[in-house]
C-alpha cells in the first residue's frame, strides 16, 4: 500500500498525507479480516464482504473504534444496499470507490451518489487504477482522497487540482461559474 | 453566434496549458500512451493510418468568418492546406504532428474555438439544423438549448469516461435535418400550446448506426427546458452506471435501450431524476433565468432589413440569358426558404464532380468563403451534416452575385441533394478503421453521373458511403448506402437500399452479396435505371423504393455481378470500433 496518499477536503487545500487505510481486496478469507501492515489498524472491506459479516461480534467491535470502512467495486450497485449504507454512515470514518482501470468512470457516479444521494459527509477515498490526470474530475465528483497507483508522481498530482479556475457545471465540489457570483 | 465572457474564455485557454503538460508528460516518457490516449482523443486527436487527425469541434455547425479563416491557417501553417467538414458538423485535419497541437489548441482557443470531446468515451458536439434561426418551418431557434448544454457538457466530470461516446442533436423545426433519430439522445424542442408557449423538450434515447442501427425511442415528453440539465444528469447516470463496458461492440446506449426496453430505460431515468429533482427539492442544476438571457442574447435576430420578398422571374432575370439556366440550376437546388421576407439561405457544395474528396475544403476556399460570409451573410456559415456548408442570411436581390462569386471558388455546383451530393468518410485512405476506401468509390460515381441534365431529372437522392461498419457517413440513412466489407483482405461493398433521414427516418436495408470495386458505378447504373423505368409520376427515389421494394433493384444490380452467392449477404459487422 502507499505510503501516502493526497487528501483534499471540500472547503480546503489538497496536500499530501501519510496514508492510514489498508485495502484488504477480500481475498483468503478465511472468516475475518487478515493482519494488516505493522503499525496499522485501519481497514476498508469490500463492501460485498461486509454485507455478509457485519453482523460479527469482533466486526462490529473493531468498527465501533472506527477502524473499518468500506470500498465499493465499480460494479457494486450501492443503491439496491441503500440502508446497509445508511447504517455505515455511523460506522466508517472512510469509503473507498475502486476504479479497475483508470478509464472506467463507474466509481465517478457512485462518489457522486455517495455524496448526494447518502449525503455522506465522510471521506471518499478514490483506489485503485488512480492516475494523475483522472485526479480534478475525481476531486469534484465526490471524492476528498485518493491513493493512487504507486508509480504516479504526487507532486505533478497535486497540481492538477489548480488546473482549471472555472467550471461549467455543478458537482460536488463546485458549482458552475456563471451561477457562483449569485 | 455565442460569444465567450470571460469564463469560457478561460476554460479554453486553461484546457491547452492542460493539454500541453499531458503531451510534455507522453513525450518524455513518463505517461505511457494507453494512459494518454483517452486524454489525446478527448482533445481531438486521433491516431489514423498516415498522421494524426485533428478534430476540431464547431459547435452544433455554427462558425463565423474569423473562425474560418483561423481553421484556414491551421491547414496551411500545420497541415497539408485543407480540411474536411464531417457528417457530426466538425472539421477534421489529417496531417497533424502531436508536437504541434497544443500550439495550434491555443491558435484555434484565440478565436473561442477547441477541440474538447470531440473523440473519446464521453459527450460528443452536439448537433442540430444548420439552418437554425432561419428555416421557414421552425417552431423555436434550437442554439440557445445547444449552447446551454454544451456548457454543461463540457469538462463535465461524472460523464469523463463513459462506457461510449455519447452523441446529442437537437432539433427546433417541423422538418428534422438532425438525423434526430440515430443519436444517443436526441431532443426535440417544442411551444408549450398549454403553457403560454414555454420551451419544451421530447427526449429520444437509444438511437445509433453502426453495427446495430436503429432508430431511438421517445422515453420522455414535455420536460420544460430548464429541468434538461437534472434529467439529462439522471440519464447519463443510468447509462455510465449500467452501459456494458465488457464489449466495445456492445456498450452504446442503445444497447442498453434495447436491453433494458425503452420504457424500463425511462423508469430508471425517472427513477433517477425524482431524487435529483422534485417538488421538494429543485436541483441546482437546472437552468435558470439568468443563464438563459446569458446565452440567448447572442442568438437575436441579426440586423434584416426590411425588404420585400423578391419573385424567382426577378432573381432570375439579373442573370445574362447564356447564364439563365445554370443560374436557375443553382437556384433550385443550393438556395433555400428563409423566415424573413427578403432573404434566402445558400448551400455552397464542397461535392464537385470527382475532384476532391466530399466535404473538404482548401485554405484558399476557406477564406474566400469567409469573405463571402463577412459580405453576404452577417459574417456567419454553419456546417451541414451532408457536410456542405451555408450562408444563411443571404439577401434575395444579391444571389446572383454570390452565385457568380461561388462559382469563382469552385462550390455552386447545383447538386445540393442530388445523387452526386455524396456523404463519404475519409475511409481507407485515411482512417485506419477502415476496410475499404470511400472516396475512389465516391469520386467513380460522381465522374459515371456527371451530366447535370440527367441528375436534375432524378431529382432527390441520397447516397451515403462508409468505408467499414462504424458507418461514419452514414450509409444505413442513405436512399442509396454504400458499406466497405473486408473481404479476403480485397475491397468489397455492400450496397443498402431505403435508407432515409428527417422525419420519416428509416434505415436502409442490405441486398445481396457484397461486389468489388470496379463493378459500383456499374451498380449504381442498374439502380438508377430501375428507378427511372419504374417509377411512376413524379415520384422520388425512396417513393418508388419503398413502393416495389427490393426485388426489381436486387435483380438489375445482380445481372453481371461477380459475386452473386457469396456468403457475404449478411450485414458486414466486420472492423475494428470507431
Amino acid at each position: 500500500m502507499n505510503k501516502h496518499i493526497i487528501y483534499f477536503p471540500k472547503d480546503g487545500k489538497p496536500a499530501v498525507i501519510n496514508n492510514e487505510w489498508q485495502i484488504w481486496d477480500g481475498e483468503c478469507d478465511e472468516g475475518g479480516i487478515p493482519d494488516l501492515e505493522h503499525g496499522l489498524h485501519k481497514v476498508l472491506v469490500p463492501f460485498h464482504w461486509w454485507i455478509t459479516h457485519c453482523k460479527n461480534a469482533d466486526i462490529i467491535q473493531r468498527a465501533n473504534q472506527g477502524d473499518i470502512g468500506v470500498w465499493f467495486a465499480a460494479d457494486d450497485d450501492i443503491l439496491k444496499h441503500a440502508d446497509i449504507i445508511e447504517q455505515g454512515k455511523k460506522l466508517w470514518p472512510v469509503v473507498g470507490a475502486h476504479f479497475p482501470i483508470f478509464r472506467d468512470g463507474r466509481s465517478f457516479s457512485t462518489a457522486a451518489l455517495l455524496r448526494d444521494r447518502f449525503e455522506w459527509q465522510g471521506e471518499v477515498r478514490a483506489i485503485g487504477d488512480v492516475l494523475i490526470d483522472q485526479l480534478l474530475q475525481g476531486a469534484r465528483v465526490g471524492f476528498d482522497a485518493f491513493e493512487l497507483r504507486p508509480d504516479q508522481n504526487l507532486d505533478i498530482g497535486l497540481k492538477q487540482f489548480d488546473l482549471f479556475s472555472v467550471t461549467t457545471q455543478n458537482s460536488w465540489r463546485d458549482t458552475r461559474s456563471s451561477q457562483a457570483a449569485i | 453566434m455565442y460569444k465567450y465572457d470571460h469564463i469560457d474564455q478561460t476554460l479554453v485557454d486553461q484546457r491547452v496549458i492542460q493539454f500541453r503538460d499531458q503531451v510534455e508528460r507522453r513525450l518524455n516518457g513518463t505517461l505511457a500512451e494507453e494512459e494518454f490516449r483517452p486524454l489525446r482523443l478527448q482533445n481531438g486527436l486521433y491516431h489514423q493510418r498516415h498522421a494524426y487527425m485533428l478534430r476540431v469541434a464547431i459547435p452544433y455547425g455554427l462558425l463565423s468568418a474569423k473562425q474560418l479563416r483561423t481553421l484556414a491557417f491551421i491547414a496551411d501553417k500545420y497541415d497539408r492546406g485543407y480540411g474536411h467538414f464531417t457528417t457530426r458538423q466538425n472539421i477534421q485535419f489529417n496531417w497533424i504532428e502531436l508536437e504541434q497541437t497544443p500550439d495550434i489548441l491555443a491558435e484555434l482557443a484565440k478565436v473561442e474555438m477547441h477541440a474538447i470531446q470531440t473523440s473519446g468515451n464521453c459527450i460528443r458536439n452536439i448537433t442540430s439544423d444548420a439552418f437554425a434561426g432561419v428555416a421557414a418551418d421552425e417552431y423555436i431557434d434550437p442554439r440557445p438549448v445547444c449552447e446551454l448544454l454544451r456548457q454543461w457538457s463540457t469538462l463535465h466530470p461524472e460523464f469523463a469516461h463513459l462506457p461510449r461516446k455519447f452523441k446529442f442533436a437537437i432539433n427546433g423545426a417541423k422538418e428534422d435535418r438532425t438525423v434526430l433519430l440515430c443519436h444517443d439522445v436526441g431532443i426535440e424542442l417544442k411551444k408549450n400550446p398549454n403553457n403560454n408557449g414555454e420551451l419544451i423538450a421530447d427526449i429520444y434515447a437509444g438511437g445509433g448506426m453502426g453495427r446495430t442501427p436503429i432508430l431511438g425511442s421517445l422515453i420522455k415528453q414535455g420536460l420544460p427546458w430548464q429541468v434538461l440539465p437534472s434529467y439529462l444528469t439522471a440519464l447519463l447516470r443510468v447509462y455510465n452506471r449500467f452501459g456494458r463496458r465488457d464489449n466495445l461492440y456492445k456498450a452504446r446506449i442503445k444497447i442498453l435501450v434495447k436491453a433494458l426496453g425503452p420504457e424500463e430505460f425511462a423508469r430508471q431515468v425517472e427513477g433517477e431524476w425524482v431524487h435529483l429533482h422534485n417538488e421538494v427539492k429543485q436541483s441546482k442544476n437546472n437552468f435558470t433565468k439568468s443563464e438563459w438571457e446569458r446565452v440567448a442574447k447572442h442568438f437575436t435576430k441579426p440586423a434584416y432589413q426590411q425588404l420585400n420578398a423578391i419573385s424567382d422571374e426577378t432573381i432570375l432575370a439579373a442573370a445574362t440569358e447564356a447564364e439563365r439556366n445554370a443560374f436557375a440550376r443553382w437556384l433550385k437546388r443550393n438556395v433555400k426558404s428563409h423566415q424573413v421576407p427578403g432573404y434566402a439561405s445558400v448551400i455552397l457544395s464542397l461535392k464537385p464532380h470527382g475532384t476532391v474528396a466530399p466535404g473538404d475544403a482548401t485554405s484558399a476556399q476557406m477564406n474566400a468563403i469567409a469573405d463571402l460570409a463577412d459580405q453576404y451573410s452577417f459574417g456567419e456559415l454553419r456546417v451541414t451534416h451532408e457536410q456542405n456548408l451555408v450562408l444563411a442570411d443571404v439577401k434575395q436581390s444579391k444571389l446572383f452575385e454570390l452565385w457568380q462569386a461561388a462559382k469563382q471558388q469552385h462550390v455552386a455546383l447545383p447538386n445540393i441533394g442530388l445523387l452526386t451530393d455524396i456523404i463519404a468518410c475519409p475511409g481507407g485512405d485515411f482512417c485506419s478503421l477502415a476496410n475499404a476506401k470511400s472516396l475512389p468509390i465516391a469520386k467513380a460515381i460522381q465522374e459515371r453521373f456527371d451530366d447535370l441534365d440527367y441528375l436534375f431529372d432524378l431529382g432527390d437522392i441520397s447516397l451515403n458511403i462508409s468505408g467499414c461498419i462504424n458507418s461514419c457517413g452514414h450509409h444505413h440513412l442513405g436512399n442509396i448506402g454504400v458499406l466497405g466489407v473486408d473481404k479476403d483482405g480485397e475491397e468489397w461493398y455492400q450496397i443498402t437500399l431505403g435508407g432515409e433521414q428527417g422525419n420519416d427516418a428509416s434505415i436502409g436495408k442490405v441486398i445481396g452479396p457484397s461486389f468489388y470495386a470496379n463493378e459500383i458505378a456499374d451498380v449504381m447504373t442498374s439502380l438508377i435505371n430501375t428507378y427511372i423505368e419504374q417509377r411512376t409520376s413524379n415520384e422520388s427515389f425512396i417513393e418508388t423504393y419503398r413502393r416495389l421494394g427490393v426485388a426489381p433493384f436486387k435483380e438489375a444490380a445482380y445481372k453481371n455481378a461477380l459475386n452473386k452467392n457469396d456468403k457475404h449477404s449478411e450485414e458486414s459487422k466486420k472492423g475494428a470500433i470507431a
